[in-house]
């Protein structure tokens, strides 16, 4: 086995609301290899998206590490972080978060502001990630004029445009019909067979199966443990 | 991230709140436009000042006068000092000191084309009349030398004749005369007051020792104990017309104040005529010989008279003070105008820090503004925050963000606030210039836009609006991404 790209020791991130401390990630160990596509599923409130965060280095853990590549990011200072986030992941959301001034075009080059790149080459690698998605004559449109399908693969643009080695997918499907959604989790799977690790947390147990290496259940902040390998 | 992004971003953020920008925007307009015109007012009359210092020469001249005779005990113990033909040489002398030259005024008869009129005449040497304070020749030349038969006249001169063009009096004659009492004349009219008793004292008195000013002195001490009166009476009764044809060479801007010219400027040699044969016609300059004690004590045959001021021209970048000191040591009292101007100056820095101070009340307002602005678009833009985080955006790279933003605002706000702080002085000043040309006076410029103070004005309006976006900056900066994109 290939030495993971992600690995969390021991996470823990709890919450305090009021008097009560919500556990939404408990203990949880878990390796991704590089290339994998890693599903990641479980009731609502199970704390998928939380998992998530703190993987993509949004929010920091309570206890625990978490180590990219063999680095702890931990040990990262802030803006060594925000330059992990900047360089190395892409995120994609159920609700797209896209900014709703922007264009299409500007959203995704929106990504590259922050991996010090020139404008020109900025522009010329948002332009094909769009073409890539099919979105060229898309371009210059306002995310309220665009379709949802259309909106999360602008979204998926916005995550590959930096050629990151993770991607981080939260609900992606969420808000679209089942057509959009198998063809956002089929241009994920492209990604994938292209190398690119990918982890995509659904509740859409199918979808899991369909497309992921591997399938990580949560459930009430624990990681279950059939997280096997289910796929060759 | 790139500067020219983090601009690029400011402003399309700015442009797309085109409203609230712009309310904010009008907000620091005004405050600096307010902080411009009422500082430029101050700046203007500042200038204004020293402009006319400048121009007169002001700041290169010490003026000297006789300590003034309120000071009884001091004049008891100590004679008085006499600003008189010698001190000037002294005054002359003083290191820095490149020209004295005395302020005599005789109270003249001047007739010209048939009319006669009362002018008072002043004697001035050809270098005195070089120095910036008599240079505001308005038509016409000097005097060739110090003993030409020439006279430059003043404005005020002029208008007593109702005459408009000046150029039409040049090379016109004038004649001038003084109606002076000789010395000697005086003197017989008090011994022949005396009636019967002239031959007896005649006896006590050796004439030919007369012409000794010594000796001469002494009588008249002696004779004047109850006789000033009557000697006064004689003088005023025994005047001698003395009298010269001058040519009108050049007129002269009138000046005020201090430093203002009698009507007609004589050479100072053609001038010395009046004085030798006597004095003039001014009753207090002859108390004031009296009181003094210099009618009798002129050491040479001619009586001089005590100046009542004498003007010093001091090399460029002198310091006044030490020549003031010596001045004082000599018994005189001195008045510097670069001295005074220095005083003037701090009056007008607390008007100015005054202006000022209401200026950044003006500013403090519309700072206020750009807070409550920039608040409200951090709520609105909590999720772009979010989102930006998300793509890796840092903390420091979110609050320049904001920064840029609200320094937008300060500066843009600056320049348009200084454009109207400028179209607001440019009304006022039309207005003022023509109420001040309505009512028959110089029109005068009140404001002024000096460099520095467009300078400051756009550093404090750029200081102001990033002080005011620290704290919505630092907020923003602060926002949790995982919240932030939590819910729609
Ligand atoms: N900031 C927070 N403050 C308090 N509680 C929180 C916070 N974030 C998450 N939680 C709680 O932690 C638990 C896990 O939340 P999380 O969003 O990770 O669940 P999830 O598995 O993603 O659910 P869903 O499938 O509905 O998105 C929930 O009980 C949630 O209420
Ligand atoms: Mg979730």
């Amino acid at each position: 086995m290939p030495s993971p790209v992600l690995k969390a020791t021991d996470l823990c991130r709890t919450f305090q609301r009021g008097p009560q401390v919500i556990q939404a990630v408990k203990d949880v160990n878990l390796e991704i290899a590089k290339g994998e596509f890693a599903g990641l599923v479980g009731a609502s409130g199970s704390g998928k998206s939380t998992l998530l965060n703190l993987l993509a280095g949004l929010d920091s853990p309570t206890s625990g590490e978490i180590k990219v590549n063999g680095t702890s990011l931990d040990s990262l200072t802030r803006k060594e972080l925000s330059s992990y986030r900047a360089n190395q992941i892409g995120m994609i959301f159920q609700t797209f978060n896209l900014l709703p001034h922007r264009t299409a075009l500007e959203n995704v080059e929106m990504a590259l502001y922050f991996t010090g790149i020139s404008k020109a080459e900025r522009r010329k690698k948002s332009i094909s990630a769009l073409e890539r998605l099919g979105l060229e004559d898309r371009l210059d449109h306002l995310p309220n004029s665009l379709s949802g399908g259309e909106q999360q693969r602008v979204a998926v643009a916005r995550a590959v445009v930096k050629e990151p080695e993770i991607i981080f997918a939260d609900e992606p499907t969420g808000n679209l019909d089942k057509d959009n959604a198998h063809q956002i989790v089929e241009l994920l799977a492209e990604l994938n067979r292209n190398n690119l690790t990918i982890v995509l947390v659904t509740h859409d147990e199918n979808l899991a199966v369909k497309y992921a290496d591997n399938i990580y259940r949560m459930d009430f902040g624990l990681l279950a443990a059939n997280g096997g390998r289910i796929r060759e | 991230m790139r500067y020219q992004d983090v601009i690029d971003i400011s402003l399309g953020n700015l442009w797309r709140m085109k409203l609230r920008t712009l309310l904010t925007l009008l907000g620091v307009i005004i405050a600096i436009g307010a902080f411009v015109s009422m500082l430029s007012l101050g700046a203007g009359m500042q200038e204004q000042v020293s402009q006319q210092f400048e121009k007169l020469g002001l700041f290169f001249t010490i003026q000297v006068y006789p300590e003034r005779d309120v000071d009884e005990e001091v004049s008891e113990d100590k004679p008085k000092s006499l600003l008189n033909d010698s001190a000037l040489v002294r005054l002359s002398q003083l290191p820095g000191v490149q020209l004295a030259y005395p302020f005599d005024e005789y109270q003249t008869k001047t007739t010209i084309n048939d009319t006669t009129i009362d002018v008072k005449a002043q004697p001035l040497s050809v270098s005195a009349l070089h120095t910036k304070l008599f240079s505001r020749i308005e038509t016409g030349r000097v005097f060739d030398s110090d003993s030409a038969k020439e006279v430059i006249v003043n404005k005020e001169f002029l208008d007593m004749l109702d005459i408009e063009n000046a150029d039409s009096i040049l090379g016109t004659s004038i004649v001038v005369s003084i109606e002076v009492a000789s010395f000697d004349s005086g003197l017989v009219h008090v011994f022949k007051s005396d009636g019967k008793l002239i031959w007896d004292r005649f006896k006590n008195i050796k004439f030919d020792s007369l012409a000794n000013s010594e000796y001469r002195s002494r009588v008249l001490t002696r004779e004047l104990g109850g006789a000033a009166g009557r000697f006064i009476d004689g003088y005023m009764n025994a005047r001698i017309p003395v009298s010269d044809t001058l040519v009108i060479t050049g007129v002269l801007h009138n000046s005020r104040g201090r430093s203002r010219t009698s009507s007609i400027i004589v050479p100072l040699a053609t001038g010395r005529k009046f004085s030798a044969a006597g004095f003039s016609g001014d009753m207090t300059s002859i108390l004031g010989g009296i009181s003094s004690g210099s009618l009798f004590q002129a050491s040479s045959d001619r009586i001089t008279l005590e100046y009542s001021k004498v003007t010093l021209n001091i090399e460029p970048g002198v310091v006044h003070g030490p020549i003031r000191d010596s001045i004082k040591a000599m018994g005189f009292r001195s008045f510097s105008y670069a001295e005074e101007f220095e005083e003037i100056q701090t009056v007008f820095t607390y008007f100015n820090m005054g202006l000022a101070v209401m200026g950044m009340i003006a500013l403090f307002v519309s700072s206020l503004g750009i807070v409550n602005t920039m608040l409200m678009s951090i709520t609105e833009r909590r999720r772009e925050i979010g989102i930006m985080k998300s793509l890796g955006a840092d903390e420091s790279e979110i609050k320049v963000l904001f920064l840029v933003e609200s320094g937008i605002i300060g500066t843009i706000g600056s320049l348009l606030g200084i454009l109207l702080g400028w179209t607001v002085s440019r009304v006022i000043s039309m207005v003022v210039q023509a109420y001040m040309k309505e009512q028959g006076a110089d029109p005068i410029e009140l404001f002024s836009l000096p460099l520095w103070l467009i300078g400051a004005s756009i550093a404090l309006g750029l200081a102001v609006s990033l002080i005011a976006g620290y704290l919505p900056a630092a907020r923003a900066a602060k926002i949790d991404p995982v919240q932030a994109l939590r819910y729609e």
